[in-house]
């Protein structure tokens, strides 16, 4: 593995290698977005634990990596993925490295899926334009965010989801991103249009072939018209090795609703922005999350639920299992601007620490500037309550399996939120294994 | 005189009147020099006068922190004066050499010190300016074995206390308003409680700024040895200017085995007129170590003025069993900006601390609460409990919560809450079917609001913070 | 009771009232006078506690049209405090939570605002103590309550007694007991109407505003009035109020159409 020590501007001209290569689009507005982005890249430096966004996330080992622009298209077959397939999903996009993967996707078949539209961006861009303009890179703000800048600059393909007018869709989206390579730099980005009355379920599952050190700095909007529904789910099952840095955004129309449950277990180090906005009035989300970690992992959440108009409702709930040497942080913030009367919002963190050495940061954040709202907000930290061990014991269980059963229902209370039963599965497995000692 | 009468009674501000006293004021600016001059003008040793250039030597390199939710004009620390005192009556042995002007303040604050110090047993240390003008009590006190003088008499009389303390819970250079006090703090408070000592009275000063081109620096020192204990209770006024005032005041405390100290502050500052012109910035470095073993600091702040407020009443709990609390009440109004909190630095083992807030914004105001709790990886068994709560009174106002909670030991266990509420329509009809107005509802529930920090504060200090708060709101409401 | 020498206490002509610009109240006439207990009875959406709102001063109730006196008084000259002042109370259907300020300390202060009104004196935290603890075994209540704040965490008959225990303290001209009898079980409504009956006098008089028949049987109205579509469309004695309960109310909408067609 080739190391190099570089920072700031030189290192982000590192990751910019790939960018000058890429084929201009016949969309003049996208070669623009590029060129702007290209400009932020060049502007913004690294976030350091001195920046207050960043204070406990200390990504300078990501600057000590060299990486390369991804090599060739992937070869992988079905067999190569297919455990990670989900049985309920009828269409399927995969990305391997961050490239299409058409002989590994499946796209929905128009006359019979209502019009729904699951596609590569770069194949669906011109026949779609009118749609994806408005919506592509312009919920992701970059001005200010160096790595969605940096996605932006990268941005030639992608994931894209028009859930057309009152479409209903059964059955869930899936969006697959394989890691194969090591060192190898992928900006995976995905857009969800939402039209008003339509709702859908998709689920974005980041996964890898083998434990490598790799980089995946990944940009997901989606915006939901008038009365939309959308269910998102976020899986992060990248390699304990690897860098996951994803931004997220979500703009909500009137009476729509957003529910993301979104699952970090991978990753060396990872950092999730999910910025809604309640951008108009009666929308609602539910917003949930789950990190589970150990060894010297580092899972850092940031969301901010931006309440801007009335009557906005938010639920969320996030919680830590932090195991081993790991690290982790979450810092929710709730804005409720000066307009958004009614507003009703609560938030909860809950952290638990299974080892001496795990260590959390929490900063459960509100900023209110209307008068007529009910925010509440509440974060622990700390170990299993001992009345509830002290009650299983009573009724007969050992100290480790009541142990065991605690610490396994304090992380399936998010997992039981996911509607895709297999994927839902498959994660209890997951933090079965990691929660059961003996 | 019938003009500052006019000023009292016409004034929504009670306190905005500048008392005619003539005063030794140093000139503007600030280099070594100036230390230097108060130095020399206080006739202190060298080593003080080292502090303070070391002090200033740091100072200079440090920045002034941005992250506070506050806003305000750059200050020019060239153009304020960093030493003012009155020039008569400089040595005064009791309340009674007090320039009646003062003692009358006391009276039209509804704080009637001069009698209620006698009535209430209550010992006083006064302020003014940049000095100390009288230190009640201090006889009675010393024939139990405690010192409470102005920190200026400190350090001629017990020179070793407080060289061996003094900046030892918060250091010259912990940060740029604290640094800036070090370099020239004028006077303040000092107190000494021996081992096994309770203090039989409260203790209490009153700061008092009254120049306008001054800012005031005053230095509180409270040491509790073994087994000692004390309340200690703090008021702040000051005159009405249209400039800003700065108030940069470094307050440490030590408790030392089983000691208990529990320090009680209204701050009444200048908050600015209705349109947000003057007012004092109140930035203010205040930090209590519980050093021994079963130590207890505990802060009680009832913050109702200065147009902008940076204070985080702090606790470094270092030894086992030691207990951290604070208690706050925070109303702005107006344009006025607070940023506080608390910091509790769990250490020790089975450490507890308790954090209890209450936000009241009003009119275009803006109030933050910012807290820290950490549990160091060596305070097995610590524990904490935070609840901040705001009230949101009119839609022109913010209020936001920055807890940051750090846990670096599994077996801790920390607690936060927060909630936001408002006086609601359906509250005060419910009153006003009752015969109740909207005026004595508002001050009802606000004071229900509050009752939680009210408990803490003393008894003459609660009825005060809880006039101080419904004249604070009048008309803001309806 | 209906007596002979009885003063009319409360005159209501075509009122009418609206909320969020629909109109709920479409002509109310009802006349009360001193020592009278009326019931008015509807279903759900008939207007009854919008009714019992619009009298106490509700600001969310816009009055749109007719007139309503209370001693001769125009009552929508007076403020909401004022009005309760003038002795019109009104039992809240929902009692709101008041955290933190102290049930006592609200008490008293309604009491003595009250007392002040009058003429009369007002009494201290140790004379109020003694005195509203007489009040409360009345309605049989735990001393506790006194320490609570108002309304908070209370049960649904612990507030309704609440409510009643604030009519005894202030002793109304005229009280209005909003769906009193919702949310209490046997118990509690022999317990509550018992106070109820206790304060009744040949001065003063009560409007029950109900759903059910099943209050009337412990405070028994010397009216019964049927409330439908925001008017009072029968008013009989309190027989009326078991025909409802046998009948149902869509008969009186029916007797009432076929009247109007006739």
């Amino acid at each position: 593995m080739s190391v190099s020590m570089v920072t700031g501007g030189s290192y982000l001209e590192s990751l910019l290698q790939g960018q000058p290569q890429l084929p201009s689009s016949p969309s003049a507005w996208l070669n623009q977005l590029r060129a702007d982005a290209v400009d932020r890249v060049g502007a913004l430096k690294v976030p350091t634990t001195r920046d207050e966004e960043w204070r406990f996330t200390d990504i300078s080992p990501l600057a000590k990596l060299s990486f390369q622009p991804v090599r060739a298209v992937s070869s992988l077959q079905t067999a190569d993925v297919e455990r990670f397939y989900l049985e309920e999903a009828a269409t399927r996009l995969v990305f391997v490295d961050g490239a299409y993967a058409p002989q590994l996707s499946t796209q929905p078949d128009e006359a019979t899926d209502s019009g729904l539209i699951v596609s590569n961006l770069s194949t669906a861009l011109s026949a779609h334009a009118t749609a994806i303009e408005p919506h592509l890179g312009r919920h992701a703000g970059f001005r200010d965010n160096v790595f969605a800048a940096l996605n932006t600059a990268f941005l030639q393909d992608g994931a894209l989801i028009i859930a057309p007018r009152n479409a209903v869709a059964e059955k869930p989206v899936h969006l697959l991103f394989v890691a194969t390579q090591r060192e190898a730099a992928s900006h995976p980005r995905c857009l969800l249009i939402a039209e008003s009355g339509s709702a859908i379920t998709v689920v974005e599952d980041y996964v890898a072939l083998q434990e490598d050190a790799y980089v995946t700095n990944a940009v997901t909007e989606i915006a939901l018209a008038d009365n939309a529904q959308v269910n998102h789910i976020r899986v992060q099952r990248d390699s304990t090795e690897a860098f996951h840095i994803a931004n997220c955004a979500v703009s909500t129309g009137r009476a729509s609703r957003y529910r993301s449950v979104s699952v970090a277990l991978g990753a060396r180090i990872s950092r999730y922005n999910l910025n809604t906005l309640l951008a108009a009035e009666e929308a609602e989300c539910a917003i949930d999350g789950l990190a589970l970690i150990t060894g010297r992992q580092l899972a850092d959440t940031h969301t901010c639920i931006d309440h801007a108009k009335p009557h906005g409702i938010s639920r969320q709930s996030h919680k830590c299992i932090v195991d081993g040497a790991a690290h982790a942080v979450f810092n929710g913030k709730i804005l409720v601007r000066p307009n958004a009367q009614r507003t009703d919002s609560s938030q909860s963190s809950r952290n638990l620490l299974l080892n001496a050495k795990a260590r959390v940061d929490t900063k459960p954040q509100l900023e209110i500037f209307a008068d007529d709202v009910k925010c509440a907000h509440g974060a622990t930290v700390g170990q299993l309550d001992n009345d509830e061990v002290f009650y299983l014991k009573s009724r007969g269980l050992s100290e480790i399996t009541a142990r065991n059963l605690l610490t396994y229902a304090f992380g399936a209370e998010i997992i039981d939120r996911i509607s895709v039963a297999s994927l839902k599965h498959r994660l209890e497995q997951a933090v079965l294994e990691q929660t059961q000692r003996n | 005189m019938s003009a500052v009468l006019q000023n009292l009674v016409n004034q929504p501000y009670k306190h905005g009147f500048v008392t005619e006293i003539e005063s030794d004021v140093a000139p503007r600016g600030l280099s070594e020099d100036t230390i230097r001059l108060i130095s020399a003008k206080k006739n202190e040793p060298g080593w003080l006068l080292e502090f303070r250039l070391k002090a200033y030597q740091q100072w200079l390199k440090m920045e002034e922190p941005k992250w506070p939710n506050v806003k305000y004009p750059k200050i020019d620390f060239q153009a304020i004066s960093y030493y003012s005192a009155p020039k008569p009556k400089q040595k005064l042995s009791s309340m009674d050499e007090v320039d009646p002007e003062l003692l009358r303040t006391f009276e039209k604050l509804g704080v009637p010190m001069h009698e209620r110090a006698a009535l209430a047993g209550v010992a006083v240390d006064v302020i003014f300016d940049s000095v100390s003008v009288a230190t009640t009590y201090k006889q009675k006190l010393a024939e139990v074995g405690i010192t409470f003088c102005s920190i200026s008499e400190a350090v001629q009389m017990h020179p070793d206390l407080v060289r061996q303390y003094l900046g030892t819970v918060v250091p010259v250079g912990d940060n740029y308003y604290a640094a800036l006090n070090s370099a020239v703090f004028t006077d303040g408070t000092f107190c000494f409680i021996p081992k096994g000592v309770k203090c039989p009275m409260d203790l209490s000063t009153y700061f008092r700024i009254n120049t306008e081109e001054s800012g005031q620096f005053e230095r509180t020192l409270i040491i509790a040895e073994d087994g000692a204990s004390v309340s200690y209770l703090e008021g702040c006024t000051a005159p009405k200017f249209d400039t800003n005032q700065l108030h940069a005041a470094v307050v440490e405390l030590i408790a030392l085995d089983n000691a208990d100290i529990k320090y009680s502050t209204v701050q009444n500052w200048y908050a600015g007129d209705e349109n947000g012109l003057g007012g004092i910035y109140n930035f203010v470095t205040k930090r209590g170590l519980a050093k021994g073993i079963n130590s207890r600091i505990s802060w009680t702040q009832v913050e109702t003025g200065s147009a902008i407020t940076w204070k985080y009443p702090s606790c470094v709990l270092q030894g086992e069993n030691s207990v951290g609390e604070f208690y706050s009440v925070a109303v702005t109004n107006n344009y006025q900006q607070a940023d506080t909190g608390t910091k509790m630095i769990h250490i020790g083992k089975n450490t507890r601390s308790t954090i209890v807030s209450k936000g009241i914004s009003a009119g275009h105001s803006n109030n933050s609460y910012r807290g820290l709790v950490r549990i160091a990886p060596t305070a097995t068994g610590a524990r904490n409990y935070s609840q901040c709560d705001s009230m949101l009174i009119g839609d022109k106002c913010s209020a936001s919560t920055f807890p940051y909670i750090q846990v670096r030991n599994q077996g801790a266990k920390v607690e936060h809450e927060a909630s936001t509420s408002k006086i609601g329509e359906d509250q005060l009809f419910y009153f006003a079917q009752r015969g109740i107005d909207s005026e004595e509802a508002v001050s009802m529930i606000i004071n229900g609001f509050c009752k939680d920090v009210f408990q803490q504060l003393p008894m003459e200090f609660a009825v005060e913070a809880t006039k101080l708060l419904g004249f604070k709101l009048e008309g803001s409401v309806g | 009771m209906i007596y002979q020498d009885s003063k009319t206490l409360l005159d209501v002509h075509g009122l009418r009232a609206s909320v969020n610009g629909i109109e709920i109240l479409k002509g109310i006439n009802l006349t009360v006078r001193s020592g009278e207990v009326h019931a008015i009875m509807g279903t759900n959406g008939s207007g009854k506690s919008t009714f019992a709102k619009v009298l106490a001063g509700h600001n969310a109730y816009k009055v749109t049209g007719g007139s309503v006196t209370f001693e001769g008084n125009n009552l929508f000259d007076l403020e909401p405090e004022e009005r309760a002042r003038a002795g019109v109370f009104l039992a809240f259907q929902y009692p709101i939570e008041i955290p933190g300020v102290a049930n006592s300390h609200f008490l008293r202060l309604a009491y003595n605002t009250t007392q002040a009104q009058r003429g009369k004196d007002e009494l201290d935290p140790l004379e109020f103590e003694d005195f509203v603890r007489e009040k409360m075994k009345l309605l049989e209540m735990n001393p506790d309550f006194l320490d609570r704040g108002v309304n908070e965490g209370f049960s649904g008959g612990e507030k309704k007694r609440n409510e009643i225990l604030q009519m005894a303290l202030l002793e109304p001209k005229l009280a209005i007991l909003d769906e009193t009898d919702s949310g209490l079980d046997i118990d509690a409504l022999r317990i509550v109407t018992k106070g109820v009956n206790q304060l009744a006098t040949k001065d003063n008089a009560i409007i029950l505003v109900t759903h059910y028949q099943r209050l009337l049987n412990y405070i028994e109205p010397d009216y019964v009035h049927v409330m439908a579509g925001g008017r009072i469309i029968k008013t009989g004695g309190k027989e009326l109020a078991l025909d409802l309960e046998t009948r149902g109310y869509d008969w009186v909408s029916i007797e009432q159409r076929a009247a109007a067609r006739a």
